[in-house]
């Protein structure tokens, strides 16, 4: 008779048996635990959707954090498109996805394989912060995966999945990732829940209040993406890498060169209305000039006076700038320089062009702005553009006024080439402002002060904002019509990428 | 009651909507003067004007609000 308690003393199991102990584990970790609250999928289905199907391998799936239950995470890699990524996928049926010391090391060792290989990492996040079983163990482990996190940022492109309640180092880690998307009336991200907020400050205030997608996505800009679904967080998740190299220097992505949009292009030359106070969609205007193909809006609705978003351009994937006049007037705030500042940063990063369509009216002025440091976030968009050293294109399609102007991939930021429509106007203020410093006196004495200044105004917007002035300086390369604009981005775009040797 | 809140300081240049006018969401319920611009302010909901909160060429500051929308009363 064998002893159970010590079966491999007695006797050595036969080939068989390993076969069956081994089938017998498998099946009981691979077990599907059915997911709780508006959760669909386990945790390595999440996985396996993300990726091409049949592709992800998970890397020690028989890790365990205790008697019987598994790592708290899985985590492995697979091709989205054919091209390598890592994906970290939280386990919430495995004590909320709570981070403890083994599936700090786990997810620790996914991060160091995508550094030390250059892949991709995606996160998919639902986890209720660290153990607290785990103790310090626990916050070594996340302070480990955060100092990874930083790491990668130079190295490999990093984006999170929100697809649950994620508080404390489960929403810190995604801070500290480039992109994160987050599926609406499912996932948040807080400090802490409204339980413990509660407690501490008296607040009452619910998850969603605290750190849903609607306040991610719109008011705090913590979130870059809302979805309606996990499916849809997958498919946002493979557009957005289709657009990426897997890794800093690695090779850009191409794709077959697509002309813009027919009927865009034909509206291009009267798009914009001549006044300069109207507002108009900059989105049709990109549509004229950028490939007629796939598009990936970031922060739609956080800062929309802003637009930034990945699209193609003579197949080239891009990194796409442009004031959106019908937001807010398209001027730049302190929440729009903090938007546009990250997304040209994260560009340079990873060597995607840049191109700049401005149409900005100035930074706002005022207490309330200058209360939120608009200073210290407008310097934050100049910084960005002078340290990217990606190809940088821009054209003003219409005004481009002040510091604003500057701030917009003007050549004195390192544009490589930078062009100016023929109708547009670059100055240090706009005409009205212009004209009421320069000629105070003369105002003053007017008999018609209002007529004096509109005539004023005329002649300082020809002689003086025009950007004939600009171009014979040689601070605008040319000055150009609308039409014009996609031949000479796609003439640059190529010079550029051939030149850096892509 | 919902407020038709402006979205940036600015004056107000022109009143579109009157008290008592139903109107559809995303109507322009006012033209905002700010940066030079003319910047619409329009309906968050559909419903009726309930009351104008504002005289033109008053400054406001982001998220005063400009009007109140009577939800309730949308056809």
């Amino acid at each position: 008779m064998s002893n159970p308690a010590h079966p491999a003393v007695v006797e050595a199991p036969a080939p068989t048996d390993q076969r069956e102990t081994l089938t017998q584990r498998r099946t009981s970790r691979f077990a599907r635990v059915e997911p709780k609250g508006k959760r669909v999928y386990t945790a390595r289905e999440r996985a396996e959707m993300l990726v091409d199907e049949g592709s992800f391998v998970e890397m020690t799936p028989m890790r365990s954090a205790g008697s019987g239950s598994g790592s708290g995470v899985v985590a492995g890699w697979g091709t989205t498109d054919g091209h390598s990524v890592v994906v970290v996928s939280h386990d919430a049926a495995v004590a909320s996805g709570a981070i403890g010391a083994v599936m700090a090391e786990s997810i620790q060792k996914a991060q160091r394989f995508a550094i030390d290989k250059g892949y991709p990492i995606v996160y998919v996040n639902d986890s209720g912060g660290a153990r607290i079983h785990d103790g310090i163990f626990a916050l070594h482990g996340c302070g480990g995966i955060f100092a990874l996190n930083i790491e990668a940022q130079s190295r490999v492109p990093q984006i999170s999945l929100i697809l649950g309640p994620c508080a404390g180092a489960a929403a810190y880690s995604p801070a500290l990732t480039d992109w994160t998307i987050m599926v609406k009336e499912q996932g948040q991200m807080f400090l802490t829940g409204p339980d413990i907020v509660k407690a501490a400050t008296g607040e009452d205030a619910s998850a969603e209040d605290i750190g849903g997608s609607a306040l991610h996505t719109k008011v705090s800009g913590v979130a870059h993406l809302e979805v309606d679904s996990e499916e849809e967080a997958f498919d946002a998740t493979r557009l957005l890498l289709s657009f990426l190299p897997t890794h800093k220097g690695g090779a850009q992505k191409r794709h077959d060169a697509v002309p813009a949009n027919p009927h865009a292009a034909a509206a291009l030359p009267t798009l914009v209305p001549e006044k300069s106070s109207i507002v108009f969609d900059m989105n049709k205007l990109l549509d004229g000039v950028l490939d007629n193909g796939a598009r990936l809006e970031l922060m739609p609705e956080h800062a929309p006076s802003i637009l930034t978003l990945f699209a193609r351009l003579d197949g080239h994937a891009v990194g796409v700038l442009a004031n959106q006049p019908n937001a807010r007037g398209g001027i730049l705030d302190s929440k729009a320089s903090v938007k546009a500042a990250r997304f040209v940063e994260f560009c340079g990063r990873f060597d995607l062009p840049v191109l700049t369509f401005v149409d900005v009216p100035g930074f706002l002025p005022g207490t309330v702005e200058e209360g939120r440091g608009v200073i210290t976030h407008g310097a934050k968009l100049l910084k960005a553009y002078v340290d990217t050293k990606s190809p940088k294109l821009t054209v003003v399609v219409r005004k481009s006024y002040g510091g604003a102007y500057i701030a917009m991939g003007s050549a004195s930021l390192g544009a490589h080439a930078n062009w100016a429509w023929s109708n547009s106007e670059i100055a240090v203020m706009g005409p009205g402002g212009a004209v009421a410093l320069l000629h105070r006196r003369a105002l003053k004495e007017a008999e018609d002060p209002t007529a004096l200044r509109d005539e004023l105004a005329a002649v300082y917007r020809e002689e003086v904002a025009r950007p004939y002035l600009a171009a014979e300086a040689g601070i605008v390369d040319d000055v150009i019509h609308p039409e014009e604009t996609r031949p000479r981005m796609v003439a640059a775009l190529r010079m550029l990428t051939h030149e850096s040797g892509r | 009651m919902i407020y038709a809140r402006a979205d940036i300081v600015s004056n107000v240049w022109k009143l579109v909507a009157r008290e008592g006018d139903q109107v559809g969401p995303g109507d322009v319920l006012a033209v905002m003067e700010s940066m030079k611009m003319e910047i619409p302010l329009v309906a968050p909901v559909g419903g009726h004007v309930s009351k104008v909160l504002v005289e033109l060429g008053q400054i406001v500051q982001e998220g005063d609000p400009i009007m109140e929308i009577d939800e309730t009363a949308s056809a």
